[in-house]
C-alpha cells in the first residue's frame, strides 16, 4: 500500500509537464487552454486532499495498530468535527464552482463567427459544408491506415504515418478567426472531437448541435470520433489544418472551382 | 438457540431439488454468490478478449464488431451478472443474521428472484450466437445505433426485462424483511450500517429498475412496432433515450456502490476494534448520496448539447456528490484513528477499497467539472475512473465481505498467508491495469475503439499485463476458497476479535433456521 | 405475517408506478425541451406576432437540409441564406427529389440553432412532420412561411435552420402490414 502511494507521488511531477502522452494537451484555442487550467486547477487540488486525507490514514495505520500495543480509544462520535469536514469540502467546492462556471458561459457563447463550418457525421466518414463558402466534401481515413487498420494486414502500423489519424480530405480552418461548428449526423450519432481545439459534441441524427473555437497557432490538429457509431467507429479521423487567413482564402477559391467540377454527394 | 434447529425442519431436499426448490435465505445467498463468481469469470474473460486486442495497435485477434460485442456484454455482465447478484447475495445471507430474523420475509419470492437470473443471463449470453452476433451499441443502449442491431435486440430486452424483474423482488424482499422482520429493541437507528446501505440500495432499485425497463421496452417498440419515441421522423429524440437511460443509469452507480460502503463500515471498526465513527451521520450521508443520484443523470451526457443553465446544474448537482462522499471517508478514517488495528485480509482489501476508491472519487470530482468533462467525456480517463469505483471499489468490498464472513457461513477458517497473497497480487495488477488508462485517456485515446493510434501503444500494453496478472490472481482465489471448503470446520463462532453483531452470536456454520426464538436487542 | 403482504403490495404497486413514470418522463422531457429549447424543436404561432413597423435590426438566417440513412433523395434549400427583420412574414422553400425509380414516403423534422432562440422562430406554414408522398424522380418544392418574433433578444443575430429528411416508406410499410 505504501509503495503504491509512493508510486502516485512519483507520477506528479511528470504529469505536471503537461506532455501530450500523460497529460491533456494545453491545446491552441481560448477554450483548450481553460480547460485545461480548470483541468490542472482541480488535479492540484484533489492531489493536496489525497495527501491530507491519506497522510492521516497511514500514520493511523503505522501507529495506531495492535503489534504496538495500542489499547482501542473509546470515542465514535464528535458533531463539531462532523460539521467541520461537511462544511470545508463543501466551500473547496464553491471556490470550484466559480471558475468553471464562467469557463461554460464562454464556451457556450457561438454568436458572431466568421466561419461556420457544418459537419454531418456518417458510418463512417465525416461531410464537412462551409455555409458563407459554398464548399463541401467528404472526409475519411486516409488509404494507407486503412488497409494497415484490417485484421491481420500484416502491415506494421507503425510504419504508418499518423496511423488512424490521418485523411484523405483534412478540413481547412483559419487562424485568429471564430469558428462555428454546426454538428449534426446521417444516421447514427458520433461525436466530434480534437483534443488541441477543446473540447466534443455529439452530432444527432435529426438535431443540430454547435461549438465555437478560435485557433491561434497554424498547424495540424487530429481527433476522431467519440461516440461509438458502429464498427468501424474507431476509424473515422479528423484533420485540421491550420493556416493564415490569406492562405484559407485561396484554399477556398480554389475548392469553389474543384467543386464546380466534381458532384457533390 | 444453540441448538442445531435441522431437525425442526427435516422436509427440506437433497441434492439438486435442495438447491431449485430452496426458499431458505442460506441456500439462496449462496447461490447468487456462486452465479456471481461464475458471471465474474465470464465477464473477465471477456475483458480479456478486449485488454489483449489492444495489447498493441492494428487489430491482431477480433474484428471490430465482435470487438464491440465484447465491451457491451462485459458492461452488461459484470453489473448485471456479477456484480449486483453479489451484492443481492450478501445481502441474503446477512441481514436475516444481522437483524435477527429466522429467514427472509417473502421466502418463495426470494427463490423466484434468483431462478430467474440464470435464465436470463442464458439468454442474454445466447446472443453471442446469434446470425449477427451480440448488442454492439455498448450496455447503454443508445439509439440509433442500437436499433441497427439484428435478431439480438429483442432478446437482449428481454434479458434485461428478466434481470430488472430479479433486482426489484431482490429489492422488495429485502426491503420487506428490513422492516418487518427486526428483532425486538433493534430501532432502524441500532441496524448494522450494511443493513441501513442495502435498505437505501432496495429502494433505489425500486425506484429506477421500472425505468430501464420503460426505456428499453420504447426501444423495443421503436424497432419493432413502429413507434418513435427516440427517432426524430415522428417527432421523437434519440437524446431523450439517453436521458431516461442516465436517470436509471446515475442510481444504478450507487446501487453498486452503496453496499460496498456498508462492508466496509462493518469490516473497518472490527479490525480496528472501535466502533464506527459517526454512525448517525454515515446513514444521513447515505441517504443523501441516494436522493442527489436522482438529479444529477445528465453528468453522463453533458456533450449532448443541452442549455447552458441544464449544464450548470447538473455540474453542481454532481460537486455535491463529493460532500456525503467525504464524510464517509472522514468517517472510516476517524473510525481507525486510535483504534488497535489488525491486517488480516478483509481489513487489507478494506483499506485498499477506501485509498482506490477516494482516487476513483477524485477522477469523478474533476469529470463534474463541465467545461473539462468536455474534454474527458468518452476517452480512457472515463473509463479509468469508473473501473476504479467497480473493481477496487465495488469488487474489492464483495471479496472482502466473503473473506470476512466465510468462516461464519462455513465454519471454516480460510489461509490467512494465501488471502494476504492474492490481496497483494490483486491491489497491484489492478492499478497496473488501470492507472495507466488515465494517461491514455487524458492523451487523446477515445472509449469503445479496437484499435488506436500508435502513441498509445506503451500504456496500453502496461495496461494489458495487468489485466492478466488480476486474471489469474483471480485464480488463486479460487483455490483458496476450494482449500477452505475442503478442510474440516475450524472457525470459532466469532471468529474476529472486534467483531460486533448478531451473526457472531450463531454458531459457526449458523442453523439452518437462524434465529428461532428472536434474539433480544437492548 | 400481514405487514408483510402489506409492504410486498405497497412495493409492488410502487414499482408498477415507476414503470408508468418511465413513458411520464416522454411528455415531461417535450415540455422540458419546449421551455429550453433543448433540441431546437421550434416555436408555436400566434397571431399577435405580425407588426405593423417592423423592428430596424436584422438577423441573418442560414438554410442547410440533411438526408438520413443515406436515402435516395437529392434535398437543399432553395436559399442558402436570407436577412430578415423580426415581426416580418418571409417565404422560402427546400427542393426534394425522389432519385429513386419508385414511389416513397418522406417526412422531415425542423431544428433550429442555438437552440435558445428555437422559440422565437414561428413557422406559419411548414412541411414538416407531415407525410409527402414523392413519385419515382419527382422533384417538389416544399414552402416555408416563418416569422421571427420581435421579442428574440437583441445579442441573436444568426439563425440556422435545418431540415431533416426521413425515408419513412419500410417504416409506414411494417406498419401497415400489421
Amino acid at each position: 500500500m505504501r509503495n503504491f502511494i509512493v508510486f502516485l507521488l512519483s507520477t506528479i511531477p511528470t504529469l505536471a509537464l503537461g506532455d501530450w502522452e500523460v497529460n491533456l494537451p494545453r491545446g491552441v484555442t481560448p477554450t483548450s487552454v481553460l480547460a485545461y487550467d480548470l483541468h490542472m486547477l482541480i488535479f492540484y487540488i484533489t492531489v493536496i486532499i489525497g495527501i491530507g486525507v491519506f497522510g492521516v490514514m497511514f500514520y493511523s495505520i503505522i501507529h495506531h495498530r495492535k503489534s504496538k500495543g495500542v489499547v482501542p480509544a473509546n470515542f465514535h462520535e464528535n458533531t463539531k468535527i462532523e460539521i467541520v469536514w461537511t462544511v470545508i469540502p463543501f466551500l473547496i467546492l464553491v471556490g470550484m464552482a466559480i471558475p468553471a462556471t464562467q469557463a461554460l458561459i464562454l464556451m457556450e457563447d457561438t454568436s458572431e463567427a466568421e466561419v461556420t463550418l457544418k459537419v454531418t457525421g456518417y458510418q463512417w466518414m465525416w461531410k464537412y459544408e462551409y455555409l458563407e463558402d459554398n464548399v463541401s466534401f467528404l472526409s475519411r481515413i486516409d488509404s494507407e491506415s486503412n488497409k494497415a487498420r484490417k485484421l491481420n494486414s500484416g502491415v506494421d502500423v507503425s510504419n504508418v504515418k499518423n496511423y488512424l489519424l490521418e485523411v484523405d480530405n483534412p478540413i481547412v480552418l483559419p487562424v485568429n478567426a471564430k469558428i462555428r461548428l454546426l454538428l449534426t449526423a446521417g444516421d447514427v450519432i458520433h461525436a466530434w472531437w480534437v483534443p488541441e481545439l477543446g473540447g466534443k459534441k455529439d452530432a444527432v441524427p435529426g438535431f443540430v448541435n454547435e461549438m465555437w473555437f478560435n485557433i491561434n497557432k497554424p498547424g495540424i490538429y487530429r481527433g476522431q470520433c467519440a461516440e461509438l457509431c458502429g464498427k468501424d467507429h474507431a476509424f473515422m479521423p479528423i484533420v485540421v489544418k491550420a493556416v493564415s487567413k490569406a492562405e484559407y482564402e485561396k484554399w477556398v477559391m480554389n475548392q469553389q472551382n474543384n467543386n464546380k467540377i466534381a458532384n457533390k454527394k | 438457540m444453540n441448538t442445531d434447529a435441522d431437525h425442526l425442519h427435516e422436509d427440506h431436499k437433497t441434492g439438486i431439488m435442495r438447491w431449485i426448490t430452496t426458499t431458505n435465505h442460506k441456500d439462496i445467498g449462496t447461490l447468487y454468490l456462486f452465479l456471481s463468481l461464475t458471471m465474474f469469470f465470464v465477464g473477465g474473460a471477456m475483458a480479456l478478449i478486449i485488454r489483449a486486442e489492444l495489447f498493441q495497435p492494428g487489430l491482431q485477434l477480433v474484428n471490430p464488431d465482435f470487438f464491440n460485442q465484447m465491451t457491451t456484454m462485459h458492461a452488461l455482465i459484470m453489473i448485471f451478472g456479477a456484480l449486483m447478484p453479489a451484492l443481492v447475495g450478501l445481502a441474503n445471507w446477512q441481514i436475516p443474521l444481522m437483524i435477527g430474523a429466522p429467514d427472509m420475509a417473502l421466502p418463495r419470492l426470494n427463490n423466484w428472484s434468483f431462478w430467474i437470473l440464470p435464465f436470463a443471463l442464458g439468454m442474454l449470453g445466447s446472443t453471442l450466437f446469434f446470425e449477427g452476433g451480440a448488442p454492439a451499441a455498448g450496455w447503454t443502449l443508445y439509439p440509433p445505433l442500437v436499433l441497427q442491431g439484428g435478431d439480438a435486440l429483442p432478446y437482449a430486452i428481454f434479458s434485461i426485462h428478466l434481470l430488472g424483474l430479479s433486482s426489484i423482488l431482490g429489492a422488495i424482499n429485502i426491503i420487506a424483511t428490513i422492516l418487518n422482520m427486526r428483532a425486538p429493541g433493534m430501532t432502524l437507528m441500532k441496524m448494522p450500517m450494511f443493513v441501513w446501505t442495502w435498505l437505501i440500495t432496495a429502494f433505489l432499485l425500486i425506484a429506477v429498475m421500472p425505468v430501464l425497463a420503460g426505456a428499453v421496452t420504447m426501444l423495443l417498440t421503436d424497432r419493432f412496432f413502429g413507434t418513435s419515441f427516440f427517432t426524430a421522423s415522428g417527432g421523437g429524440d434519440p437524446v431523450m433515450f439517453q436521458h431516461i437511460f442516465w436517470f436509471f443509469g446515475h442510481p444504478e452507480v450507487y446501487i453498486l456502490i452503496l453496499p460496498a460502503f456498508g462492508v466496509i463500515s462493518t469490516i473497518i471498526p472490527t479490525f480496528s476494534r472501535k466502533k464506527l465513527f459517526g454512525y448517525d451521520s454515515m446513514v444521513y450521508a447515505t441517504a443523501s448520496i441516494a436522493l442527489l443520484s436522482f438529479i444529477v443523470w445528465a453528468h453522463h451526457m453533458f456533450t449532448v448539447g443541452m442549455p447552458l443553465a441544464g449544464e450548470i446544474f447538473f455540474m453542481m448537482t454532481t460537486m455535491l456528490i463529493a460532500v456525503p462522499t467525504g464524510v464517509k471517508v472522514f468517517n472510516w478514517i476517524a473510525t481507525m484513528w486510535k483504534g488497535s488495528m489488525t491486517f488480516e485480509t478483509p481489513m487489507l482489501f478494506s483499506l485498499a477499497f477506501i485509498v482506490l476508491f477516494t482516487i476513483g472519487g477524485f477522477s469523478g470530482l474533476m469529470m463534474a467539472i463541465t467545461p473539462v468533462d468536455f474534454q474527458y467525456h468518452d476517452t480512457y480517463f472515463i473509463v479509468a475512473h469508473f473501473h476504479y469505483v467497480l473493481v477496487p471499489g465495488s469488487v474489492f468490498a464483495v471479496i472482502a465481505a466473503v473473506y470476512f464472513w466465510l468462516p461464519k457461513w462455513t465454519g471454516k477458517m480460510y489461509d490467512e498467508t494465501l488471502g494476504k497473497t492474492h490481496f497483494w497480487l490483486t491491489t497491484i495488477f489492478v492499478n497496473i491495469t488501470f492507472f495507466p488508462q488515465h494517461f491514455v485517456g487524458l492523451a487523446g485515446m477515445p472509449r469503445r475503439i479496437p484499435d488506436y493510434a500508435v502513441q498509445f501503444t506503451d500504456f496500453n500494453a502496461i495496461s494489458t499485463i495487468g489485466s492478466f496478472g488480476f486474471g489469474i490472481a483471480q485464480i488463486l482465489f479460487l483455490y483458496i476458497l476450494y482449500k477452505t471448503l475442503k478442510q474440516d470446520v475450524t472457525a470459532d463462532n466469532k471468529v474476529w476479535e472486534g467483531a460486533e453483531g448478531l451473526e457472531w452470536t450463531l454458531p459457526s456454520p449458523p442453523p439452518y433456521h437462524s434465529f428461532e426464538e428472536p434474539p433480544k436487542v437492548e | 405475517m400481514n405487514k408483510k403482504i402489506k409492504t410486498y403490495y405497497l412495493l409492488t404497486a410502487f414499482t408498477i408506478f415507476m414503470f408508468g413514470f418511465s413513458y411520464m418522463l416522454v411528455p415531461i422531457y417535450e415540455v422540458f425541451c419546449e421551455i429550453t429549447g433543448l433540441n431546437g424543436k421550434t416555436g408555436s404561432i400566434n397571431s399577435t406576432l405580425v407588426i405593423e413597423k417592423p423592428v430596424e435590426r436584422f438577423v441573418r438566417v442560414q438554410f442547410t437540409s440533411n438526408v438520413i440513412n443515406s436515402a435516395p433523395f437529392k434535398f437543399s434549400p432553395g436559399k442558402k441564406e436570407m436577412v430578415i427583420q423580426p415581426g416580418k412574414i418571409y417565404t422560402t422553400f427546400y427542393t426534394l427529389t425522389n432519385q429513386s425509380n419508385q414511389p416513397l414516403l418522406a417526412t422531415a423534422n425542423p431544428s433550429i440553432t442555438p437552440g435558445k432562440y428555437a422559440e422565437y422562430f414561428k413557422k406559419i406554414e411548414c412541411f414538416c412532420f407531415t407525410h409527402q408522398q414523392i413519385n419515382a424522380n419527382e422533384t417538389k418544392e416544399l414552402a416555408v412561411q416563418f416569422i421571427v418574433d420581435k421579442k428574440l433578444p437583441s445579442e441573436a443575430t444568426s439563425l440556422v435552420l435545418a431540415y431533416t429528411m426521413f425515408d419513412i416508406t419500410k417504416q409506414l410499410g411494417y406498419k401497415l402490414e400489421k
